[in-house]
């Protein structure tokens, strides 16, 4: 029996159908429904509609449609945080102003993300749930402490709860958001003096390449070294990870080239990839090798 | 407007202007009607299932659930239609399968339903039961001592394999190895030619599997009337081929046989065949005695249509030190997948190019074409010269490197030149070749940055320049391989002196339409909006080999000339007794007849036309050619002057390699090419930039990613097409070598640019680092593991054909 | 069958009034259910741009919308853009520039070029080529698409 990975669909599927659409106005509203359970939820409908047609997902008995849920959308200042709304879409994160000063990091990873097109409907809170580990924003959210917002309705009223990115994914397309819970929003600390943050993600082209590899890095720059240190690697492992053994061999030392040498061979041994249709594992530890050291290079430079 | 009003009419001609594409307009505004966007009244929806299997017997189909599905009206699987015939170019494939699949794409059942949906559920509901068999994944596996047999001989009552007659069709009677063809070809004294030489070189070259990724998915419509007779909407590039063998396939009269194309969503060679998806839609058309539509999704078309040859190819070289090529020794695997379609073929076209590209004393070409449980190759633009030039063009570096000349000297030391034989019998009539090759190399520098770029090779920075060069000949005035390799023409004026141009050449978005009927405005003296063009039904065109082998413009255009002169000899004379002048003296400028001498204006062409018309004569000005091409047909050793021109070309590509990451990016493409004139300058640049982008994706990109049979990545995810922030600067001049044959001059070029791309970064990536890839494509991973020395080199088995 | 929801939306300038199958794609619903067939499957997974629509103003992959997410948006294609004289100029410059070739991209290129124009009406050509990264083309090689989207941000200028 040959590996059929591309053509296999799931026979559940084929009797599952939708019996409920519904396209709540408010969050109490949507939150109503998500408590009654069983719900797909649609958002900007980028991974969705694939996801589903190609049968890799199964459509639940209710498909809720938050895109006209009030409130979800937008990024403001809320106190030493930059709060993004779920359903900003990753063109308005890539020009939005606040973003642009406060997480610059964030919107070079979008100007990196897929096409125009699909920028213009997939929205920030959908390619978090998504829990893809090739996820274009979710290495530099986690290098940026970034912490998701759920909110829920268990007994009639709202509740919410936050959790840093960092330790919201369990698996590709798994993650700790409750069924009756909705991501409505994400909050990034605004950057202390000194702040810097890289984004690399490895492809050919500018944006439409899932990635390979992607890196994020970010700490804070005193006196030629870093602390404070945060290193995310993207599509090494079954989530995006945090590469705290990298992360120490940097912190507080001073980013000479023994040191960058150093952490980019710590960085290698650190991430246990798989190989695929894309690469193999050995090429992606290389990659994360050569480009954590470019990185630390630039960032050593700056 | 009266003549009388009329100033003089100076000449003026069309040749070399930048004319707009004919459809551009009504394709910009959305308005054009493909293939995937018409509805036949009454039509159903049909859907394929194919093998989940690489390689399996079948030992059971049920259909009934999927029959009794609401909304279905006809499920067919290999039982109910016992009359089907073997297709293909060695008439190996049987289009439904009832004992045996050989690859994933296999065609088990069909079914025609009221949709697409409702055809969708029926496939799931109909159950296969398979037993596996083993699989050849690799043509070295195929060629092994007693390799499972793909197309095993059928087994009398005794278990032995049965012996048919032998000129059974091989889906019936089977075949005793895995060879499905193969193709010797030599000139000269290669062992001599060897001897004389003071260099040589040997390399494995491994090309790989890529597809034509048309935007436009494969479809069909068939549809039978009343009587029987069979009407078609399809894409494909050669309809009156097509009409003959779809009427083979139904044992009825081809004249009973009618096929429409409408707009095509790209060719590139993918329609040159007919695929089992059209015969089953036939037969589908056939039991439900209603129109039947079949149009893929992407991801069928990825698994599903044709494949460009992967070819695993050794070649010896050698030369003297004074830079004189001696000979040249090739052996290829080809990997034909498990059917033959034209894939299989391309030897025709590789061995020209390793006996004819440059002067070489002596050449001995050995080709080897194998079943494997693989996707089936077909044709696809260049036809096996990318990938023989792909080595060629890199031992020529190679050879010069070894010499210690110049690798631009060594090149134009051994270019052909104009009046030349080759030893496979190619007389070079008209050969811009050391034009193209000069003219590349100055205008990109090439020279000082090939020095220039060695010595960099070991300075400081990841990133490292290179630059390469390569050349192509492709046949550039058709190429004889059918009885006829002619086109013809009916051209019609009417009253108001508009042209119809009836011609049997297809427009599959190359731009013909616009290039021929420029070509009769030019004779005629019209403008372009003045001619319709009627290229795509065969109750109404003549008849026409097809699109396939550059050839259109050199053939539908010396027809659709043909016709026009002889139209026009009709108006001159008809104006030089009206006008009582001798009719030398006219020509045709502005829609006037005028006085050729003085551009005064005689008659106006429009009113000519209608005193013709409503005189007692009630003359019309109708007029058909048939052009055949002055070529002539291969004998059984491959030799004889096979087309009526040769295209010829120089590509320089620089590239930058990020040597951490293994990231080669294509900078620029500076490319000559003696296309003999230029007619359309803006059509013939939209060819050479898209050729140009498509080597590149063949070069860099592209891989169909296929393992054990199972093809890993059908989807524009994974199957990288090169998108428009990748491009390079390019840099496209035209040399003008006027060749006596060709329309106006011209000769074909269609598949010409993207031939050599691969070969000239294959060089640039060499010239930047040192290190020399053999293998396909130039991927960041394969390019990083060659700079690092972990990529196994392709090796040819230890096996020669006997 | 699946389960059905009623939408109404505005199609080119029209409003719109449909019934669709919850689960459809906005692509199957413009071609299928309301006869428009500018608008084409090219891979239907958005990463091809042959399907590309505005959607209140912005460009979206058809195939990758739910039809019902229709449901009170502004919708555009390229039989409405093909209609509005603002838009006559860019179609001009595909035209003129021997953007077009098979054409079977050329609908999707268009809509996303309209695009383009009037989010950054002084684009450059890397900003175009950006611009059009998601639609791919296999015929011209990108080069004559851009300098005609190039040219008719020139021209508006």
């Amino acid at each position: 029996m040959p590996d059929c990975t591309t053509n296999c669909v799931n026979e559940d599927i084929l009797t599952m159908t939708i019996e409920r659409y519904a396209a709540p106005q408010s969050l109490d509203e949507a939150l109503g429904i998500l408590q009654q359970g069983e719900v797909t939820i649609l958002a900007g409908g980028t991974d969705l509609m694939p996801q589903t047609k190609a049968g890799r997902i199964a459509f639940k008995p209710t498909l809720m449609n938050i895109g006209r849920v009030a409130g979800l959308k937008g990024v403001s200042l809320d106190g030493a945080y930059l709060r993004i709304g779920a359903l900003t879409t990753i063109s308005e994160l890539l020009r939005d102003p606040l973003v642009v000063q406060h997480a610059p990091v964030l919107a070079e990873a979008c100007d990196q993300f897929a096409s125009d097109q699909i920028r213009n409907a997939g929205t920030l809170g959908g390619n978090i749930n998504n829990a893809s580990p090739a996820g274009d924003t979710l290495v530099p959210l986690i290098v940026l402490d970034a912490e998701v917002e759920l909110a829920s309705k268990p007994n009639g009223s709202v509740t919410t709860r936050r959790l840093p990115l960092a330790e919201f994914f369990t698996g590709p397309g798994r993650t700790k958001r409750a069924a009756n819970e909705l991501l409505t929003a994400v909050r990034v600390p605004l950057p202390q003096p000194g702040h810097v943050a890289r984004f690399y993600k490895f492809g050919t082209r500018p944006a439409l390449d899932i990635s390979t590899i992607s890196i994020g890095i970010a700490g804070i720059k005193r006196d030629g070294a870093l602390t404070d240190i945060r290193v995310a690697f993207g599509a090494v492992a079954p989530t995006p990870v945090r590469a705290p053994r990298t992360e120490a061999a940097l912190e507080g030392r001073p980013l000479d080239a023994e040191a960058i040498a150093a952490a980019a061979d710590t960085a290698r041994d650190e991430v246990s990839p798989i190989d695929d249709v894309r690469a193999t594992a050995w090429y992606r530890k290389e990659l994360i090798h050569n480009m954590t050291r470019r990185m630390l290079d630039h960032v050593a430079k700056a | 407007m009266n003549v009388a009003e009329k100033p003089v009419i100076a000449a003026a001609s069309l040749i070399g202007q930048r004319i707009q594409k004919k459809d551009a307009p009504e394709k910009a505004a959305g308005k054009t009607r493909y293939i995937q966007d018409m509805v036949v009244p009454g039509m159903l929806h049909a859907k394929i299932l194919r093998s989940s299997r690489v390689h399996a017997k079948i030992k059971s189909i049920d259909t009934s659930a999927a029959k009794a599905l609401p909304g279905v009206h006809v499920v067919l699987t290999a039982a109910d239609v016992p009359d089907q015939q073997p297709i293909g170019v060695a008439r190996d494939h049987l289009p439904l399968k009832g004992e045996r699949v050989r690859s994933l794409r296999d065609e088990i059942a069909a079914v025609a339903a009221d949709s697409d949906e409702i055809a969708e559920a029926a496939l799931k509901l109909i159950r296969v039961e398979y037993e596996d068999l083993p699989v050849i994944a690799t043509p070295e596996d195929a060629i092994k001592p007693g390799a499972p047999l793909i197309h095993p001989a059928p087994l009398d009552a005794h278990g032995r394999p049965q012996s048919l007659p032998p000129k059974t069709p091989i889906a019936f009677a089977g075949k005793a190895d895995n060879i499905a063809m193969r193709f010797d070809y030599t000139h000269g004294d290669i062992a001599q030619a060897e001897a004389e030489s003071d260099v040589v070189v040997e390399d494995s070259f491994q090309l790989h599997y890529v597809t034509h990724c048309c935007m436009g998915v494969s479809g069909v419509i068939a549809e039978f009337d009343a009587s029987g007779n069979l009407l078609m909407y399809s894409n494909t590039q050669v309809p009156f081929l097509h009409k003959r063998e779809f009427a083979e396939y139904l044992n009825i009269d081809p004249s009973r046989v009618r096929i429409i194309q409408p707009p095509i969503g790209g060719g590139f060679g993918s329609k040159l065949d007919i695929y089992p998806f059209e015969v089953i839609c036939i037969f589908l058309a056939r039991a439900a005695k209603r129109p039947v539509k079949m149009v893929f999704t992407r991801e069928e078309e990825f698994l599903a249509s044709p494949t460009r040859q992967p070819v695993l190819l050794t070649l010896r070289s050698g030369c003297r030190k004074d830079g004189t090529l001696t000979f040249r020794q090739v052996h290829t695997l080809h990997d034909n997948g498990a059917y033959t379609s034209w894939g299989a073929t391309t030897p025709f076209v590789m061995m020209q190019t390793f006996s004819s590209l440059y002067r070489v004393p002596a050449c001995d070409y050995h080709t080897t074409v194998v079943y494997t449980n693989n996707p089936y190759a077909g044709s696809f633009r260049g036809y096996g010269n990318l990938q023989a030039t792909f080595a060629i063009e890199q031992h020529m570096d190679m050879l010069a490197e070894k010499i210690g000349m110049d690798p631009l000297d060594f090149r134009m030391k051994n270019a052909q030149d104009v009046g030349e034989v080759t030893g496979q019998g190619m007389e070079f009539k008209s050969c811009g070749f050391k034009e193209c090759l000069t003219t590349a190399a100055e205008r990109s520098d090439y020279r000082k940055k090939h020095a220039d770029n060695i010595a960099n090779r070991n300075a400081r920075g990841p990133v490292k320049r290179g630059i390469g060069i390569a050349s192509m000949l492709h046949v550039g005035g058709g190429a004889k391989i059918y009885p006829s390799d002619g086109c013809g023409t009916i051209l019609k004026l009417d009253d108001f002196a508009n042209v119809t141009l009836i011609t049997g050449a297809s427009e599959i978005g190359q731009g013909s339409e616009t290039v021929l009927s420029q070509l009769v405005c030019e004779e005629l003296g019209l403008p372009i909006s003045a001619v319709t063009v009627v290229n795509n039904d065969t109750a109404i065109t003549p008849w026409d080999v097809g699109v396939h082998a550059s050839r259109t413009t050199f053939i539908a255009g010396n027809s659709a000339i043909g016709a026009a002169r002889k139209a026009k000899a009709k108006i001159l004379a008809a104006a030089a007794k009206k006008h009582g002048c001798g009719e030398a003296a006219l020509d045709l400028r502005g829609g006037f007849v005028v006085v050729a001498e003085t551009g005064e204006p005689v008659v106006e062409l429009a009113r000519l036309m209608r005193n013709l018309h409503f005189s007692d004569k009630a003359e019309l000005v109708m007029t058909t050619f048939y052009y055949e091409p002055p070529s002539v047909h291969q004998d059984k050793a491959f030799k004889g002057d096979v087309s009526a021109a040769y295209a010829w070309a120089a590509q320089v590509v620089e590239v930058e390699v990020d040597t951490e990451t293994g990231i080669v990016k294509m900078t620029k493409v500076t490319g000559t090419h003696d296309v003999g004139r230029v007619l359309n300058r803006l059509g013939l640049e939209g060819q050479i930039e898209g050729g140009v982008v498509m080597g590149q994706g063949y070069a860099l990109t592209e891989n169909l990613i296929v393992e054990n049979g199972v093809t890993r990545n059908p989807n524009f995810r994974d199957y990288k097409l090169v998108t428009a922030p990748e491009i390079p600067e390019m840099d496209i001049t035209f040399v003008e070598s006027m060749d006596g044959e060709g329309p106006q001059g011209a000769k074909g070029v269609g598949e010409a640019p993207a031939i050599c791309i691969a070969a000239a970064a294959a060089n640039a990536i060499h010239n930047a680092t040192g290190v020399r890839i053999f293998g396909l494509p130039f991927t960041p991973e394969a390019v990083y593991r060659a700079l690092r020395g972990k990529s196994d080199k392709p090796h040819w088995p230890a096996w020669k054909p006997e | 069958m699946s389960l059905k929801h009623d939408i109404e939306f505005t199609l080119n300038g029209v409003g719109k009034r449909v019934t669709v199958d919850v689960a459809m794609t906005a692509l199957d619903m413009l071609r299928d259910v309301v006869g428009l067939t500018g608008t084409k499957y090219g891979c239907g997974e958005g990463e091809c741009g042959a399907c590309t629509i505005r959607v209140d103003g912005e460009t979206r992959n058809s195939c990758l919308m739910f039809a019902v997410d229709f449901d009170g948006r502004d919708i555009v294609t390229i039989e409405g853009l093909a209609a509005d004289p603002k838009a006559d100029a860019l179609r001009e410059a595909f035209v003129e520039h021997g953007a077009v070739q098979c054409g079977f991209c050329t609908p999707g290129m268009v809509m996303q070029a309209s695009h383009i124009l009037d989010t950054n009406p002084n684009a450059d050509a890397e900003t175009i080529k950006r611009g059009i990264e998601g639609n791919l083309c296999r015929c011209t090689g990108y080069k004559k698409i851009v300098d005609a989207v190039e040219s008719a941000c020139c021209g508006g200028r």
